[in-house]
């Protein structure tokens, strides 16, 4: 058992992949912890965290990525992933 | 150039540095002479339609006279049969793909559309899209082959812009496309490929309470990157399969997997090198001909050399989108903003894929709005597919939403300036897009605008000053570098990224750093697919944060291998080893007494200590910092002609640190007369049946030298602490606020304000005629 972090997700991601709900708890230590409680809450929804998000943990942007650390009671914010000119 | 900012104005804007992290480097923020400086002032540095290979053919591109319609059929036999022709290729030639979006939604690939793009199959879907290709011995053959070719075509009515092409009864690019992102489902089809919402708060009662509102809609035409260098490829393919490609390019490593994945081959067949590159500001990060001369090389066996002429480049490649907006903000009497909302229509050309989303995300990002909401739609047209361009979607988006501030200024009796920093985000302030701002950056830029002396200059007759700022999000993500040491010392840094912008003057300076030796002792080369790891593209302002995350890694594992090195040599544990200024040293007094051993000495002793000293650096690198750039201009209008001249610009960037000040500096004026171009000249005109008039650059006008003043570049350093020398990105967010700021000057100099770009003479005349606007006498 891990430390509880918060999940978000925009309005879009949610209404179309969590029936509209926006926040969850989880336990985790590492962002995959996150993805695989996600995952098993909504089968499916992992590997759309992994294809189409980046991830903002307490507000610092990084690929979403299975290695990522997150700290305990930090939020994990899944956006729409990010493209550069 | 001139002195870094930091000299000049020492006085004035020592106190924004010093809130800075300070640390002084002894090779990180100073400006040596650039290493790509001689190869290309001489002529000897290879651009991708300088390179050669015996017995090369040259390869050339049959394209569409139309703007959309259906093929029936192509015959190439006559054009086989030509003497000198080795081969011809078409859809035919590519393997098909499902349709399926494949990665993120912003930038979903889907191989259905990017293979229909390359060479188009069931339609063609604007003037310029590639429909057959030939290799001859001779340019003349080859061009004589396409002549030879006969398409049958359905001619079909096309729509180009973005407010016509989402009418429910615009002529459909895909017949079955229904929108994305509408509950329910739409059960007709159209042009609007993708609908997207952000929000946050509660508008109406955001609106309510404000004092003051503006609702204005704004129009922006399609622009080009408009880089120097056209795109060209040389590709040789043997029998056995294996093939390389020599092209200039933004990432040799996507070059690579989409070739592999657009021919059906494995990406480990295929040797991709990075020449050096004119240009790209996005619209190389992508594929045009790579796969084109790969297919014909794999059909004849001989290397095929392309390279597209402007005109090609015009009517083929992307640009970014035109947009339709509207934009509605609500402020309180004292200038406090409470609600903003706005809705951003962008052309995505002629596949799904505008920069929309960014546009809906980057809107409203400099600022703290409790209430606020963005809506975006993704449109197709008949033009080409749009590619990324320097921040795509938020300079479009700063034109209307920063021209929308200005009005609530005016109304509030503010300063521009002064109104956006009451308003200015800064960390953890809420965004739209979901979490809170990770770093602060953005209210330094205003007070470096606030503080500068020309500011508060005097303005003559005709003359208006503008403000604007912009926001990016700058990017991380994969790189990969090697090290290695040489006999005396010195050192290879192998990047993975291509050097668009002097990352082999970075890299070199952030190694030189982190070993503690000279910088005309490290040497920085662009190492090819097979010689260092992946590494995405050089795009998104990430290469220096997130490929220096590599290089100061892979230096690192050096350093280490160095202490234990001369631990060896000494005979003492590694841990009684420190390194410091390109050497190693005994960690304390009572270690013994050991004379230090330079980088220099231990590489004298390789064999005796372990062979070779070398390492890589690889990294999914995050935690990277957004910029923030924040410009005020000066301008004049001629009230006769309507033409605008900019007289003054001055543009202050939060870059995190500037590792090479010069190149820093390069990076802002380039973004910012971009962005003047983009304001006043820059537009596609078609004619009636949808063909491009002006393909060329003497038509399609970007600034040139004499157009322009000296851009004044202000270097904001707040350091990123997730560098590990404070680095930001800093290529794109330059380009946001140029529009804006000079619509703003427009209207504060002939009080006439501008909703469309580009605010050419003949628009901003008819506009002030409209206006009653006379001028100055």
């Amino acid at each position: 058992m891990g430390p509880t972090v918060q999940v978000r997700f925009t309005e879009g991601f949610a209404r179309a992949f969590t029936g509209g709900v926006r926040e969850f708890e989880v336990e985790a230590r590492l962002l995959r912890d996150v993805i695989r409680a996600m995952n098993e809450r909504f089968p499916g929804l992992g590997e759309r965290l992994v294809e189409e998000t980046t991830v903002a943990i307490d507000g610092m942007m990084h690929e979403t990525a299975y290695f990522q650390p997150v700290p305990p009671g930090g939020e994990v914010f899944f956006i729409p992933k990010l493209e550069g000119g | 150039m001139g002195l870094h900012r930091r000299d000049r104005y020492a006085p004035i804007l020592e106190t924004l540095w010093m809130s800075a992290e300070a640390k002084e480097f002894k090779w990180v923020g100073t400006r040596p002479v650039r290493p790509d400086g001689v190869p290309k002032v001489t002529g000897r540095a290879q651009y991708g339609a300088d390179y050669r290979l015996p017995g090369e053919l040259i390869g050339k591109v049959l394209r569409s006279p139309h703007a959309h319609a259906r093929i029936r059929g192509i015959d190439t036999s006559k054009a086989e049969a030509l003497p000198g022709v080795r081969a011809v290729v078409t859809s035919a030639d590519f393997p098909d793909h499902p349709f399926a979006y494949i990665g993120p939604e912003r930038v979903a690939q889907n191989f259905w559309h990017i293979t229909r793009n390359i060479m188009a199959r069931e339609k063609v879907l604007y003037e310029g899209h590639a429909v057959a290709a030939v290799a001859a011995g001779s340019a003349a053959v080859a061009e004589e082959a396409l002549s030879l070719i006969e398409v049958d075509y359905e001619v079909l009515a096309h729509v180009i812009d973005v407010d016509e092409a989402m009418k429910p009864d615009a002529p459909l690019l895909f017949e079955d496309m229904t929108t994305r992102g509408v509950e329910p489902a739409p059960d007709k089809p159209s042009n609007i490929s993708k609908r997207i919402e952000f929000g946050i708060g509660d508008l109406e009662a955001g609106f309510a309470v404000a004092d003051h509102i503006v609702e204005e809609s704004f129009k922006t035409a399609p622009v080009h990157q408009g880089y120097i260098e056209t795109h060209a490829c040389m590709a040789r393919f043997d029998a056995d399969g294996q093939g390389e490609i020599w092209s200039s390019s933004q990432g040799h490593f996507v070059v690579r997997a989409m070739t592999a994945k657009l021919l059906g081959i494995s990406p480990g067949d295929i040797r991709a090198t990075a020449l050096e590159i004119g240009g790209g500001f996005g619209g190389k990060t992508i594929v045009y001909l790579e796969p084109l001369a790969a297919a014909l090389s794999r059909k004849c066996s001989q290397p095929v050399r392309m390279q597209m002429t402007r005109e090609e480049v015009f009517k083929a490649t992307g640009p970014t989108s035109g947009a339709s907006m509207s934009v509605k903000i609500g402020c309180t009497d004292d200038g406090k903003i409470t609600a903003a909302d706005a809705t951003f229509n962008f052309q995505a050309g002629a596949f799904p894929g505008s920069p929309v989303v960014n546009a809906c995300m980057c809107a409203f990002a400099p600022y703290d709005i409790e209430n606020a909401r963005t809506v975006g739609y993704d449109v197709v047209c008949n033009r080409p597919k749009a590619a990324a361009y320097r921040a795509p979607g938020s300079p479009i988006s700063a034109f209307g939403v920063e021209s929308v501030l200005d009005m609530l200024a005016k109304k509030t009796g503010m300063d521009p300036v002064e109104f956006r920093l009451k308003n200015a985000a800064r960390q953890g302030t809420q965004m739209v897009y979901g979490p809170k701002l990770s770093h602060d950056g953005y209210i330094e830029t205003l007070e470096a605008l606030m503080a500068h002396p020309d500011y508060k200059k005097p303005i003559g007759p005709n003359q208006g000053r503008g403000v604007a700022s912009g926001f990016w999000f700058n990017g991380g993500g994969e790189s990969s570098a090697t090290v290695h040491v040489n006999d005396d010392g010195t050192v290879i840094v192998g990047s993975g990224s291509v050097d668009v912008g002097g990352s082999r003057a970075s890299m070199a300076l952030m190694a030189a750093e982190t070993f503690g030796v000279d910088y005309d002792k490290v040497r920085c080369v662009v190492s090819d697919t097979a010689s260092v790891g992946y590494t995405h593209v050089t795009g998104g302002s990430r290469v220096t944060f997130a490929t220096g995350i590599a290089v100061h890694q892979a230096c690192n594992k050096v350093i280490d291998d160095l202490r234990q090195r001369a631990a060896m040599i000494w005979d003492v544990d590694v841990d009684a080893v420190e390194w410091r200024d390109g050497a190693a040293h005994p960690a304390g007094a009572n270690v013994g007494d050991f004379e230090p051993l330079t980088i220099g000495e231990l590489a004298a002793k390789r064999a005796l200590t372990g062979g070779p000293i070398g390492a890589a650096g690889t990294t999914n690198a995050g935690a990277q910092a957004p910029g923030f750039s924040s410009q005020f201009c000066d301008i004049e209008v001629d009230p006769e002609t309507g033409h605008v001249q900019v007289l003054r610009f001055i543009a202050a960037q939060d870059v995190g640190r500037a590792i090479h000040p010069s190149y820093v500096e390069g990076q802002i004026q380039g973004g910012v007369v971009q962005g003047i171009g983009w304001a006043l000249n820059e537009e596609y005109i078609y004619d009636d049946k949808g063909r491009l008039e002006n393909a060329g650059f003497l038509d399609y006008r970007v600034p040139v030298a004499s157009d322009l003043p000296m851009i004044d570049a202000v270097l904001v350093e707040v350091p990123n602490p997730s560098h590990p020398y404070g680095v930001k990105g800093v290529g794109e967010v330059n380009i946001c606020p140029p529009m804006a700021a000079i619509a703003n000057a427009i209207d504060q100099a002939v009080d006439t304000r501008m909703y469309e770009l580009p605010m050419s003479p003949p628009r901003l005349l008819a506009a002030m005629d409209a206006n009653g606007a006379d001028g100055d006498d």
